[in-house]
This record gives C-alpha cells, structure tokens and sequence, in this order.
C-alpha cells in the first residue's frame, strides 16, 4: 500500500530524504552547541577556582 | 531552547510544504501552488536556493560590520566574528552557486551561462577565496585582522557596481530580470499568497539557521585561540 | 615632508634601478606576443581584441604596481617613512607615483596593440580616451591600495593579483564594455551611465582607500 503509494509519488521519497538530512543537520548543531557551553562552564569555573 | 525547537519546525513545515505542494494552473486549495509559465516545477527551488544565496550576502554583510567594529576598537573578539561569518558565507555561497548551476541545466539547458547573477555569486566567491588567502599568508594575530577588515570593507563597497553594471552588459536569464517575460518584475513574480508566506518563511528560517551556526561557530573558535594562549 | 617630494624621491630610485619600467615593458611585450602567438592567422572579432586588450593592462598592471610599499620593506625604510609624514602624505606621493606609471604604461600598450592588431580599431576615439582615462585612474588606486595591503602581508607576489582581482572586477568589466560601444558607435548618448559608474567608482575608492589606509599603515 505504502510502497505503491511511494513509487507513484516519488517526490515524497525526496521529502523524506531532505527531512532526515535536516534532522541530521539539526541534532549536529544541537550537540555542537551543548558541547560549546559545557566548555563554557569549564573555562569559567577554571578562572574562579 | 523553544526557539530551537521553532527553527525545526518552520525549516521541516518549509521542506515539506516547499517539496510536495502540488503545482496547478488555478490555485483552489492553500497548498497548491500557481503555473508560472516557463518554469513549472522548476519553480520550487526558489525555497531552497534563493535563502542560501541571501545568507551569502548577510554572512559577507555581517563580516563588513565586525570588521569595521574591529577598526574601531581594535577588539580581537570582532575579528573572530567577522571571519567565522565569512567561513559560513563561504558555505553557502558554495551552496548557491552549485544548487543554482544544477537547477540552470534543467531551466536553462546549461549549468553555467553567465547570467548577471551568476557573474555577481562568482565575484562574490572571489571575494571570499582571497579574504581566506589573505588570512592564511599573516601570522601576527592584530596585522592580520586589520588587513582582513580592510579588504572586507574595499570588497564590500565593490558590490554596488555589479548591481548596476550586470544588467546593462549581459541579458538576464534569471526569473525576474527585468527583460523576463515570462515570470514578469521581482517583485510581482505572481507567487500567490501561500507560495510568499512559505517563501519568507524559509528565508526566516534559513536567517535564524546562519545566526545558531555562527554563534556556535564563533564561540569555538574564541575558546580555542582562549585556550591557546593559557598552554602557550 | 610632501607628497610631491615623496614622488620625487621614488621616481629617482626608480630612474636609478628602472627595475619597475624594465619588468613592466618586458611583461607587455611577453603578454602581446603571447596573445599574437596563439591567434596565429586566424581572424579575431572586433570585440574580442577590444576584451583582450584589457587583459593585457590587467596582467602588466599586476607585475609592476605591486612594487609601492614592497620596495620600502625591503629597503627598510617603512619605519623612517612614518616617523616623517603622515599616512594620508605617504598614500598621495605612492598614488601619483602608481598614476604615472600607469598612464605611461597603459599608453605604450594603446600603442604597440593598436599598431599589431588589425582588428582593434576604435571609431569613436574621444569615448574610449574618456573611459580609458577614467579607467587608469580606477586601476591606479586599486591597485596602490592592495599593493599596501600586499606589503604588510608577508607573502609578497603570489596574493597581489588574487586581492586585486574581485576589487577591479567591476571595473574592467564597465571598460571592455565600453571599449565595444566605442568600437561599434560614434554616439555617446548611450555609453553616459558606464562613464557615470567609472565616475563613481574613482570617486568612491579614492575616498576608501584614504580613510583605510591608516589601519593598513599604522601596525
């Protein structure tokens, strides 16, 4: 059913392509940034001890 | 946090609804888009090419700012901002050049055929590469922020002239150039009205995505030459 | 001390080792026989001579200019330089020096081109003096400004035309068209905003490069 339904449409399956792609994109920012402000703590409870 | 999670959500609404909204000859229903003529679904790249070419020029505006703030208060924070600006814009005016040139073959018949714009996104490309080749030939940290900023800001005030001078010497192929008769002016590109709002809502999206990259971008950098200078 | 006196002093050194007048010519030379070399016999279009003549200015422009501020790092004297005048003396005297051996330049290459290339002919000559006046000024400034950004960075030949390229990319591109109408046209009805824009552009970048030139100067 679902798989007729792709290969009739097969702009959907370029859809969930990008989606993934993005949520890639996403969540590699996402850890980037936590890595980012992690570091921040680090550096700033260095100069304070 | 929430403004992340709003940043998710507008740039999967804008793929989803950029990607699958079907393309009619009269728009009935919201998620149908008009024919233009000329392009027919060819015209769905504008979602995704246009907002990577605009992030190119507020990512090069943006380093022309901090440059100029670095001018002034000679402030090494500015250079650091001003150059992972240029380093994202890099990007995606690398993006738009090749996203461009691979919708052209389709369009157009050929990837590349020196359209005004196509010659201003390569200057601009030049710009970058010898703002990067500048960079890498000084060591010393303040001399090589003042003469980046410097010729950030001569190559800024360049870009003007390609606005005036491409349009007179090269015919336009671009949808909207003004001898298009086609998809008409800029600014009446007979988008209708959900085609505009998800239009602007990618380029709202795209904007908010370069100011996180830049941010974390720049924040890594600034611990990184922090750093260095406590082990060194 | 003056800008003038400036000049004086680098057109004496310059008379005295001639090294930026012998490169220069024998780099126009080089780039002419090259082009006529690889035309050969063929037939070019008008429009195509009147392009590449001004790939043969851009090229000698890159080989000389850059010599400015480069000669006073190798010579040391960059420190006795700032100490006697200030930046706006020390940009004006290296302009006026870069001016003149642009125009003598670029009048020897007008020259030699027009007497080997058949198909360069020029029907509207007071147009194409005007854009090649205005042009010359244009690439005298560029290219001194870069020149002094070049002599800071401490790699000296390679980046010159790199830098200089996208920064005089609208220029050139306003010239060969120019170049075209005054090829094609004796009116000048339609060739007035390309002059505007080389108009614009000489006024603009003079006033950057000396408001700019401070921060390159002063380390």
């Amino acid at each position: 059913m679902l798989e007729e339904f792709l290969s009739k449409n097969a702009i959907y399956i370029v859809m969930i392509i990008v989606l993934i792609v993005w949520a890639g994109v996403f969540g590699f920012l996402l850890v980037l940034n936590n890595r980012i402000k992690n570091i921040e703590k680090e550096i700033k409870g260095d100069t304070g001890k | 946090m929430i403004w992340k999670i709003v940043l998710f959500l507008l740039i999967a609404f804008v793929s989803i609804a950029g990607i699958t909204f079907p393309i009619v000859a009269k728009p009935e229903h919201w998620y149908e888009f008009p024919l233009i003529m000329g392009l027919g679904e060819n015209a769905k790249i504008i979602f995704f090419h246009v907002p990577t070419a605009w992030l190119t020029v507020i990512a090069f505006f943006m380093s022309t700012v901090y440059s100029i703030k670095y001018l002034r208060k000679k402030d090494l924070v500015d250079d650091i901002k001003a150059h992972t600006s240029a380093q994202l814009g890099m990007v995606f005016c690398i993006l738009a050049t090749i996203t461009g040139a691979v919708w052209a073959k389709f369009a157009w018949g050929s990837y590349w055929s020196w359209d005004p714009r196509q010659t201003s996104i390569f200057a601009l490309l030049l710009i970058y590469g010898a703002l990067f080749a500048l960079r890498s030939a000084v060591e010393v940290e303040e001399k090589r922020a003042a003469l980046s900023a410097v010729y950030s800001i001569i190559a800024f005030i360049t870009v003007p002239f390609f606005i005036f001078i491409m349009p007179r010497i090269m015919r336009g192929l671009h949808p909207g150039s003004a001898d298009d008769t086609n998809a008409g002016t800029v600014v009446n590109f007979q988008m209708n009205g959900n085609m505009l709002l998800i239009f602007f809502l990618s380029l709202i999206g795209f904007t908010i995505l370069y100011y996180w990259m830049w941010y974390v971008g720049y924040k890594s950098m600034l611990y990184k030459e922090k750093l260095n200078k406590q082990y060194h | 001390m003056s800008a003038y006196a400036l000049f004086k002093k680098d057109l004496a050194s310059e008379l005295r080792t001639r090294y930026a007048i012998n490169s220069l010519v024998m780099f126009i030379v080089v780039t002419i026989s090259v082009i006529l070399f690889s035309i050969g016999n063929e037939k070019i279009s008008d429009f195509l001579s009147g392009g590449l003549f001004w790939v043969v200015i851009f090229f000698s422009a890159m080989s000389g200019l850059s010599r400015a501020f480069v000669s006073e790092e190798e010579r040391g004297t960059t420190l006795t330089l700032q100490l006697i005048a200030s930046p706006t003396t020390i940009f004006s005297g290296k302009l006026l020096f870069n001016l003149i051996l642009v125009f003598a330049m670029n009048i020897v290459v007008a020259l030699l081109y027009s007497a080997l290339f058949d198909a360069f002919v020029i029907k509207n000559l007071s147009l194409f003096l005007y854009a090649f006046i205005l042009g010359n000024v244009g690439i005298a400034i560029a290219s001194t400004l870069i020149a002094s950004i070049i002599a800071k960075a401490s790699s000296k030949g390679t980046l010159y035309p790199v830098l200089s390229f996208p920064i005089l990319l609208p220029l050139m591109l306003t010239l060969i068209d120019l170049t075209k109408q005054a090829m094609d046209t004796t009116t000048f009805s339609s060739s007035y905003v390309e002059l505007a824009i080389l108009g614009c552009y000489d006024v603009v970048m003079i006033a950057a490069s000396f408001m700019l030139f401070d921060f390159i100067w002063k380390d």
